[in-house]
């Protein structure tokens, strides 16, 4: 009877511990798998003298063809490399689509990586806003950092009442990218207004080419070539944001009956293609222009090195202003070493990564680093010379609106009118109903 | 018995684990959720009470209503399909010597493989370039249609084919459940009916039918709450999309929660999904009228 008792004593002991084993958390393993992160507070702390650095980023590094990201994992090797035996970066990564949702649930669960990628504008007000970013002004300030980007106005986007919260690694702008061949194959020109644009598709299309790939299943490539199509009719975000002008005044709906237009140009499976799919359209020559941010030059010459030569680059037609944006950097106010976070976040904007975002990915510094044009992808001179022509920036549509929901709520209406569920009149009245219920105050 | 149910502290020992377990992983996360849908919780900052405030957007958001009916829609087809095919499968291999376990097997096989990998696997196969549309293509269609990608129609055709995905996925289930109750029923109440001269389908309308009442009550049950909480494989082969066309509850939660940091909102959500699945558990075990027979 005792050793019954005993054995039922230990039994049940056994069951709980291995319950609890269960919930107990993970410590152990360098995997990279975001959902399986170890916490700051368990990766700040020393382990054997050497201190973890978590960064978080939205392309899988291993995975990847996409030349910029390559670029990325060079620079913490050459880090962790660097610092051997006092910092270690254990990268955290994901696809694009799923990043912000992994990103948000370690920032729920108190493991917010020391170090991760962000969009500026309401994304990066995201973290902002509730103290999860640290300003960065102390070190950027030190050894002259600052000084050494192209200018202040590269923090334009990243600052917050005098200071500065995420580092930006390089700029990027939205144009149309084109395939030479296809052009001179169908008699095309290249477009410099709406009427050229629409003249230069139908001949392609006339030829038998797919003139336009393009990505609604990812919403902001969409949205994207609609901003531009709003920016063409002068529609005023800051305007729209404290009510001083309607998004029924007309502009919007002159804006997507554009898009309805352009959209008979588009490949047949638009509306469920993601945006590497689009992408891989166009590289893969099944579609002769993908308008998307000059990011994808990594991409596309990562991908096919031999498409380089046939791939031109042309202003979106109609509008005098680029989009442009940059991958910024933003470091965990609850940071275990925020000195070494910094430091970090520095290599990624120090000559050697800088020299090679141009050369070798295709974007454009923010620093003041010399490179070598005739190395770098003629792409870049391309986008340099977009660039050059411009009368001045704005960001994207989705990234400039009050908050993260406004903008994906953009996207989806303008998904909504390519999809035939919303007429543009609907459409301008959704986004004004929209505005007045949570926008305005 | 009676004596094992005296010894008051081994029950407690050996309930304590599960209790524990229970209210760490249900019962405390429940009363959160119900407290957070009343909240406006952004996960960074504390919670706020706002009242009703999330269940009255709930009522304005437009892509809420889509997934709401969504669900509804692969709750109906869930629960009749399953029924019907899961039933038609039972009665089929119960009445068949020759391979039973092989056709079990087979059947049952999706029930036990990750759902994600089915998901993808079924994206690939109705993805536009490959699987069904290359063969397609290749039998001279120029134009097939887009599976996936469809967006016309109350229910959109990727609904549609989540739906029989879904019931391919999870027909085993229903077919075991009712094939152990058939395989409970006794022989010589077959062997009555045949001798009184009873046809296949007279004995199965009323013999097998009204014996298995208990049991389809049981799966309708199941059916009804796996496919309310439906999430992988929409996940996996549509996300949701095209614009949210193929939204359901689950899904949509998850997008408010973790794209937009709208915890208080989404457990709004959590809460009508909780309640939804009382409702149709007690209306199904209120209208699928069970009696116990010997058998």
């Amino acid at each position: 009877m005792k050793k019954r008792r005993i054995l039922s004593t230990l039994l049940t002991a056994a069951m709980i511990a291995t319950t609890f084993a269960g919930c107990s958390s993970n410590s152990g393993g360098t995997t990279t798998n975001a959902g399986n992160s170890g916490s700051p507070a368990d990766n700040g702390g020393a382990s054997g003298g050497v201190q973890e650095i978590t960064w978080m980023f939205w392309d899988d590094l291993d995975a990847t063809e996409d030349l910029i990201s390559l670029g990325y994992k060079d620079t913490i090797e050459r880090f962790n490399k660097d610092y051997e035996g006092k910092y270690h970066v254990k990268p955290i990564t994901t696809n694009l689509e799923e990043y912000y949702n992994k990103l948000n649930a370690l920032v729920a669960a108190n493991e917010t990586p020391d170090v991760f990628i962000v969009s500026p504008g309401p994304q990066l007000t995201d973290y902002v806003a509730p103290g999860v970013a640290a300003p960065l002004d102390d070190y950027l300030n030190k050894d002259g950092w600052k000084a050494s980007f192209t200018s202040d106005a590269v923090f334009t986007q990243q600052t917050y009442d005098g200071k500065i919260y995420a580092v930006p690694l390089n700029t990027a702008a939205a144009c149309c990218f084109y395939n030479t061949e296809m052009f001179d194959k169908a008699g095309a020109k290249v477009p410099t207004n709406w009427d050229e644009m629409i003249a230069a598709c139908d001949k392609l299309q006339a030829a038998g080419y797919t003139p336009i790939t393009i990505s609604a299943g990812t919403a902001w490539c969409l949205s994207m070539v609609a901003g531009y199509l709003c920016e063409a009719e002068g529609v005023s975000l800051p305007k729209l944001a404290d009510g001083s002008a309607s998004w029924e005044d007309g502009k919007l709906e002159k804006a997507a009956n554009k898009l309805v237009q352009l959209s008979k140009y588009f490949q047949r499976t638009a509306a469920g293609d993601t945006n590497d799919v689009a992408t891989a359209n166009f590289y893969n020559e099944e579609a002769a222009i993908l308008i998307q941010g000059s990011w994808v030059i990594g991409q596309i010459n990562g991908a096919n090195a031999a498409f380089e030569s046939k791939c031109g680059v042309f202003q979106f037609p109609g509008v005098e202003r680029v989009i442009a944006k940059s991958d910024s950097l933003c470091m965990s106010s609850t940071s275990k070493c925020p000195d070494g976070a910094a430091a970090l976040i520095k290599y990624f904007t120090d000559d050697t990564a800088q020299k090679y975002t141009a050369e070798k990915g295709g974007k454009i510094p923010v620093t003041k680093v010399q490179y070598d044009a005739n190395t770098a992808p003629k792409q870049l001179g391309y986008v340099m010379d977009v660039f050059g022509g411009a009368k001045g920036t704005f960001g994207f549509y989705n990234e400039s609106m009050p908050t993260t929901e406004t903008g994906a709520h953009f996207d989806d209406t303008m998904v909504a009118v390519f999809l035939g569920d919303l007429t543009p009149a609907d459409a301008a009245k959704d986004m004004e109903e929209y505005y007045k219920a949570n926008c305005r105050k | 018995m009676d004596k094992m149910l005296r010894n008051k502290v081994s029950i407690i020992i050996f309930m304590l684990p599960a209790f524990i377990l229970f209210t760490l992983v249900l019962f405390i996360p429940i009363v959160q959720s119900v407290y957070y849908s009343f909240c406006d919780y952004k996960g960074m900052t504390d919670p706020v009470f706002i009242g009703f405030d999330n269940y009255t957007a709930l009522f304005s958001d437009k892509t809420f209503g889509i997934a709401f009916k969504n669900s509804m829609f692969f709750l109906v087809f869930s629960c009749v399909s399953q029924l019907i095919v899961g039933l038609f499968y039972a009665v089929l291999l119960t009445n068949i010597k020759a391979g039973r376990n092989l056709f079990k097997n087979i059947i049952y096989l999706p029930c036990v493989l990750s759902s994600a990998a089915l998901g993808l696997l079924w994206m690939f196969i109705f993805s536009p370039k490959l699987g069904i549309n290359q063969l397609l293509e290749g039998m001279g269609i120029e134009e097939p249609p887009l599976w996936l990608m469809d967006t016309k129609g109350f229910i959109t055709l990727p609904m549609w084919i989540i739906a029989f995905v879904a019931l391919w996925q999870y027909v085993g289930q229903s077919m075991m459940l009712y094939m152990a109750q058939i395989s409970g029923i006794n022989k010589s109440l077959y062997e009555a009916s045949y001798i009184d001269g009873c046809t296949k389908f007279q004995t199965f309308r009323h013999i097998t039918l009204p014996l298995i009442r208990p049991m389809v009550a049981t799966a309708l049950s199941l059916n009804a709450i796996g496919s309310l909480k439906f999430f992988d494989l929409i996940f996996n082969m549509t996300e949701g999309g095209p614009n949210h066309k193929t939204e359901v509850l689950a899904t949509h939660l998850y997008q408010q929660g973790f794209k937009y940091f709208k915890y208080g909102y989404a457990s709004a959500i959590g809460v009508v999904l909780l309640v939804l699945c009382l409702i149709v558990t007690l209306f199904i075990n209120k209208v699928v009228k069970t009696e116990q027979y010997e058998m």
